[in-house]
């Protein structure tokens, strides 16, 4: 990982967006020699950010979502997941409402600030080690 | 009397989300048969909880009519997904089509 190296997106608010900005992640994340396995992990969460997003962000309203990335130090990568919409977990139907636990699986710290707009910051730590699973199995990385 | 019962085999490939929630539902359709159902999942590449709540649907649909139901994944990823959702047990996961196979040749949902 690169200290301060950084990435910032922003794609108009729609079911299209979250994949070419998971996309860039992942070459960004690749660029910084994160391990293949970790980097799914890191999309998968950042993936269901976007998700939710722009899903619920604007409604019909057109909208921009964000992502920031950035590299804190050897092993922490922070990623910053806004619009300037509303914040709706989604809950719909079965299965919805399974977003913010998969992020909370796999990010090291969670943030949601909802005022003026949803900003979802999540921490990620990118060292290669054998991690527990959220019901204690151990997930190989 | 008895006969074979067919199986259901439902493929979805490529990198599957909030994008694609509407092909992905419209694939996760059961047959008119009685057999037990195989989702493949093999070439998925990306899956995240929109699958998962299409599936959690689907396997409701299976069952509710007495069909037995199998994933097949072709990599870890998706099962390390199901672990994240707290959802480890919702699904029999098979990471081999043999095994997969046995296990919805056996009796019962």
């Amino acid at each position: 990982m690169i200290p301060g190296a950084e990435l910032r997106l922003s794609r108009p608010a729609d079911a299209g967006a979250p994949r070419p900005i998971r996309h860039a992640l992942g070459a960004f994340l690749a660029a910084l020699d994160v391990a293949p396995v970790i980097r799914a992990d890191i999309l998968v969460a950042v993936g269901e950010a976007l998700a939710n997003s722009v899903e619920h962000a604007y409604g019909h309203e057109p909208g921009a979502v964000e992502i920031y990335a950035r590299v804190r130090d050897e092993r922490m990568l922070l990623v910053d997941v806004l619009d300037g919409g509303r914040f709706i977990e989604r809950e719909a139907t079965p299965g919805r409402g399974l977003g913010l636990r998969i992020v909370h699986a796999i990010a090291s710290a969670v943030q949601i600030d909802t005022v003026g707009g949803t900003r979802v910051s999540m921490a990620f730590d990118t060292a290669p080690r054998r991690r527990s699973g959220p019901r204690g199995q151990s997930l190989a990385t | 009397m008895s006969r074979q019962s067919s199986l259901c085999v439902v493929k979805l490939v490529g990198e599957l989300d909030i994008g694609q929630r509407d092909e992905v539902a419209a694939a996760l359709r059961l047959d008119d048969g009685d057999g037990p159902v195989l989702v493949d999942l093999g070439e998925v590449t990306y899956a995240d909880s929109t699958v998962i709540g299409e599936l959690l649907r689907f396997r409701n649909d299976a069952e509710a009519r007495g069909r037995r139901i199998a994933l097949l994944i072709g990599s870890p990823q998706f099962a390390r997904l199901l672990q994240y959702a707290g959802l480890p047990e919702a699904f029999a996961v098979f990471d081999n089509r043999a095994a997969a196979l046995t296990f919805l040749a056996g009796a019962g949902p």
